[in-house]
């Protein structure tokens, strides 16, 4: 490099001299900036939801649809389905406890780092086998989200020895009187490998206003564990948590993905009609937040959450609201404070990926967020995908961009390919590949 | 004479416009209940009401149901579990794009 600059002016002067024309490209005009050129193409369509995906080198993608269950796409095209739900058909196999209500249904899908020698695969679903007493009221612990671990054959064509691992993440199991307030609110559900090969796991709060900050119960923390369920010996969790607990005081964790650099987790979450939060993960912190009543100020709230108040059935400030049940209260000392928080709006962050490789020239290294829009009172939709730049403390963004796609889409999914492109899943039923180059 | 038949004639011009009137009224501009769902009700039933992660599909439904729906979510009463976030944006609508939303919405249709 060092000797091209040198030379550089040489060469110029010489094709002056000679008078021959010099074309310089749109990246030379950006000032020697590398931005990638961005081009996306529909793998997929006509899917029901689409959720989430999970790659092999060799480009097999497994992925899921929120109410039908897991399919695996070939290396040559062919797709084939794998385990369906409850009442769905073309299945190779199906779990009759498997079921999808609102937001829950079959979610987060991962394959494990050795998965060419183990072909071990886990999913994330919302299931009825362990409702056991607890699932009578909306106050109860109902143990409604489990995570699967499958093997799957080596003809791509079935799962087997399906081990649910973790058995007892709460779901929602009735209608309250919120403003989203169907049963089924707010799972989490994404499933990524960390550093070490450990199993992530995140959760929701499941419209229960204790969820967050109970260290007995999985709803509303995101777990670090191993392939058998167990927790990873370093948790650090305050005295008393369940040990399989990573951080706490999350609302609805949809993303999170961990940084090439240092392998730090950073989560991506919905804010409730305020602060989309993107957050650096400490071992054993507090996410912040707390939407149970009585606390914080806080007066009794209508069904014990006061995720949407105050005033929860129209629009108002966004501030306000923020105000009155933050997302990231400042009340905890053990507070991981956000990184970024979408300038204060709710439009619903629904999963992140870290960009790598070096076709994605100035962007590689940035966090990709997918973004749902909901539009909400004055809030503006902005479905989109956001390129976000993370300062090392994690603290902060050092940029900021929109990933240009020319077409706006709710996405739910995101997840880098071994091609070195981000894959994208919609709630519209398709799953875009988007690749980017620098040549 | 004359009088009479000129009264005749309004009566009857009037009738005509009334029913041509009404007629648009009743039935609903299609292109304009296009326009009116681009406004905001995509962000969650999706395009061309399609229905999207937990907002049912609306597309493909006889008039008069779309039509029923939403003057009761207007009116403020509940239908299903999620009917608040519905009713919030059902406040607004006027008879006239409630009539044009319904009659786009029952041929819309999501293609990519
Ligand atoms: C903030 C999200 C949101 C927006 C924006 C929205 N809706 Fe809805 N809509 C819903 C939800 C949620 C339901 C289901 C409500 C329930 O449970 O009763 C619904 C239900 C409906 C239904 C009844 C469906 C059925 O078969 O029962 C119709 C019709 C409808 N919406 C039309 C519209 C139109 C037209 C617009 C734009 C003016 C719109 N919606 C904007 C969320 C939304």
């Amino acid at each position: 490099m060092i000797k091209f600059c040198k030379v550089f002016p040489f060469i110029t002067s010489v094709c002056m001299l000679f008078g021959i024309v010099f074309h310089a490209n749109a990246a030379e005009h950006a000032g020697g900036m590398n931005v990638p050129s961005i081009k996306s193409d529909a793998v997929m369509t006509g899917l029901e939801n689409p959720w989430d995906m999970a790659f092999l080198p060799d480009g097999t993608m497994f992925f899921t649809e929120k109410c039908k269950g897991l399919s695996v796409r070939t290396s040559s095209g062919s797709v084939n389905k794998l385990y369906g739900m409850k009442d769905t058909k073309g299945y190779n196999a199906a779990g009759k406890d498997l079921f999808c209500d609102g937001q829950a249904g079959m979610l987060g899908v991962v394959a494990d780092r050795d998965f060419d020698k183990n072909r071990t695969l886990y999913v994330y679903s919302t299931s009825t086998k362990y409702h056991g007493s607890g699932c009578k009221t909306n106050f109860e612990k109902c143990d409604g989200n489990i995570v699967m671990r499958f093997k799957v054959s080596s003809d791509l064509k079935k799962v087997s020895d399906r081990t649910d691992i973790v058995k007892d993440i709460q779901y929602k199991p009735f209608e309250s009187n919120q403003p989203f307030g169907g049963p089924g609110a707010h799972n989490g559900g994404r499933l990524r490998i960390g550093p070490g090969g450990y199993l992530w796991v995140a959760g929701g709060d499941r419209h229960r206003g204790v969820c967050p900050q109970d260290g007995k119960l999985l709803c509303g923390k995101v777990l670090r564990i191993d392939g058998d369920g167990n927790a990873h010996p370093d948790n650090n969790p305050p005295a008393g948590f369940d040990a399989r607990i990573y951080t706490y005081g999350h609302r609805n964790v949809q993303g999170i993905d961990f940084r090439p650099s240092d392998g730090r987790a950073f989560t991506a979450e919905h804010g409730p009609w305020h602060n989309d939060e993107i957050t650096g993960l400490v071992n054993g912190g507090n996410a912040g937040w707390d939407p149970a009543e009585k606390r914080g100020g806080r007066s009794a709230c209508p069904d014990k959450y006061c995720g949407y108040e105050p005033n929860q059935m129209d629009g108002m400030d966004p501030a306000v609201r923020a105000a009155y049940t933050p997302m990231s209260d400042t009340r905890f000392d053990d507070l991981m404070p956000a990184a970024w928080n979408n300038n204060g709006f709710s439009q619903g962050t629904g999963s992140a990926a870290f960009l790598k490789g070096s076709n994605w020239g100035v962007y590689e290294g940035r966090l990709a967020v997918g973004i749902m829009g909901i539009a909400f009172g004055d809030t503006p939709a902005g479905s989109r995908i956001d390129l976000i730049g993370l300062s090392t403390d994690g603290l902060g963004i050092n940029g900021i961009v929109r990933m240009p796609l020319g077409f706006t889409k709710r996405f739910r999914g995101l997840v880098m390919g071994p091609d070195n492109a981000l894959y994208a899943s919609t709630d519209e039923g398709e799953i875009y590949k988007i690749s980017a180059s620098t040549k | 004479m004359r009088h009479f038949s000129f009264l005749k004639f309004i009566y009857c011009f009037s009738i005509a416009f009334l029913i041509a009137f009404s007629k648009i009224a009743l039935g609903g501009d299609a292109e304009a209940g296009k326009i009116r769902y681009a406004q905001n009700c995509g962000n969650c039933h999706g395009p061309a009401g399609m229905g999207l992660a937990s907002y049912p599909k609306i597309s493909g439904k006889e008039i008069p149901y779309i039509i029923e729906r939403l003057k009761t979510y207007r009116s403020g009463k509940k239908i299903g579990s999620n009917s608040a976030l519905m009713i919030m944006m059902a406040k607004t609508l006027t008879d006239e794009e409630i009539a044009n939303l319904a009659e786009y919405l029952k041929d819309a249709k999501y293609e990519n």
